[in-house]
């Protein structure tokens, strides 16, 4: 398998708006296998926190409307519980979830993250919008019939793959 | 019309940086609007400006104190959303990075 080292080893942040960080990053390897990685709870501790920290899952429905829930312990032995909601889950293409640290609650950012096939290789993009919860609120109730849509487009999808 | 909520005003107000360099001022202490325009080398006119945005956000509170105007750190809790973005941004950076070490460490293991 080809690629480009430098490339594959550097995540790509930008502020595109005052409330808004995208990072871009491309990953050896095909994207049902990093879709799938990615949502699995069991590897889910190997990566999510910061380095020197140890993640706990203790809550992860990946499906729409489900929940997720994890415990970071750092180095000093301080615990950080951080927890959102999955709004969208669109295998293996898309996630859109609700994150918020429930050491300051109120405060939320909403990830959209986007998996693009690139045959062996894999572009995930991160998009996270900073919200207060009253604005979070807001923004579901305007979002619902976008969601419902989402919903019968996830449950075609199941149903092509049971068929299969 | 536009109607922006406290958190854009927030962000709006923080966007500048003259603004935020008007917040660490004031961290420091009260200060007049002379005072604060001096290291700016900018208008009194100009430096007011500023202020007002940051008043509109409620991260700067003023005063007129006989003839001139004292600004201080307004009700808003600034500390509270930097703080927040800064935690974000610290749990963010590495996590893309962790989970591409964690797919190379998995090549070759059985799915």
């Amino acid at each position: 398998m080809t690629s480009d080292p430098q490339q594959a080893a550097t995540a790509t942040v930008s502020t595109p708006s005052d409330r808004e960080i995208r990072t871009e990053r491309y990953f050896d390897a095909p994207r049902d296998l990093v879709f799938q990685a990615f949502t699995d709870p069991e590897l889910t501790p190997e990566w999510w926190g910061p380095r020197g920290t140890t993640t706990v899952v203790d809550t992860m429905e990946v499906e729409p409307g489900g929940s997720w829930r994890f415990v970071i312990t750092d180095e000093d032995g301080g615990e950080n519980a951080f927890r959102g909601i999955y709004r969208e889950v669109s295998p293996p293409e898309r996630i859109v979830q609700t994150f918020e640290w429930e050491g300051m609650p109120g405060h939320v950012a909403v990830e959209t993250i986007t998996f693009e096939d690139l045959g062996d290789r894999t572009k995930i993009t991160n998009v996270s919008l900073f919200h207060t919860s009253e604005e979070r609120d807001g923004m579901l109730s305007s979002m619902e019939s976008g969601m419902n849509e989402t919903y019968a487009r996830l449950d075609e999808l199941l149903a092509r793959l049971r068929s299969r | 019309m536009v109607q922006y909520s406290p958190v854009d005003r927030t962000f709006a107000a923080l966007s500048d940086p003259t603004r935020r360099g008007i917040l660490e001022r004031l961290g420091r202490g009260n200060a007049t609007i002379s005072e604060l325009a001096e290291p700016y080398g900018i208008s009194l006119t100009g430096l007011k400006k500023h202020v007002r945005v940051l008043e509109d956000a409620e991260l700067v509170a003023t005063e007129k104190v006989g003839r001139t105007r004292m600004c201080r750190l307004g009700p808003r809790r600034l500390d509270e959303i930097e703080e927040w973005i800064t935690m974000y941004r610290r749990m963010l950076d590495e996590r893309l990075d962790r989970f591409g070490e964690l797919l190379e460490r998995r090549k070759g293991v059985p799915q």
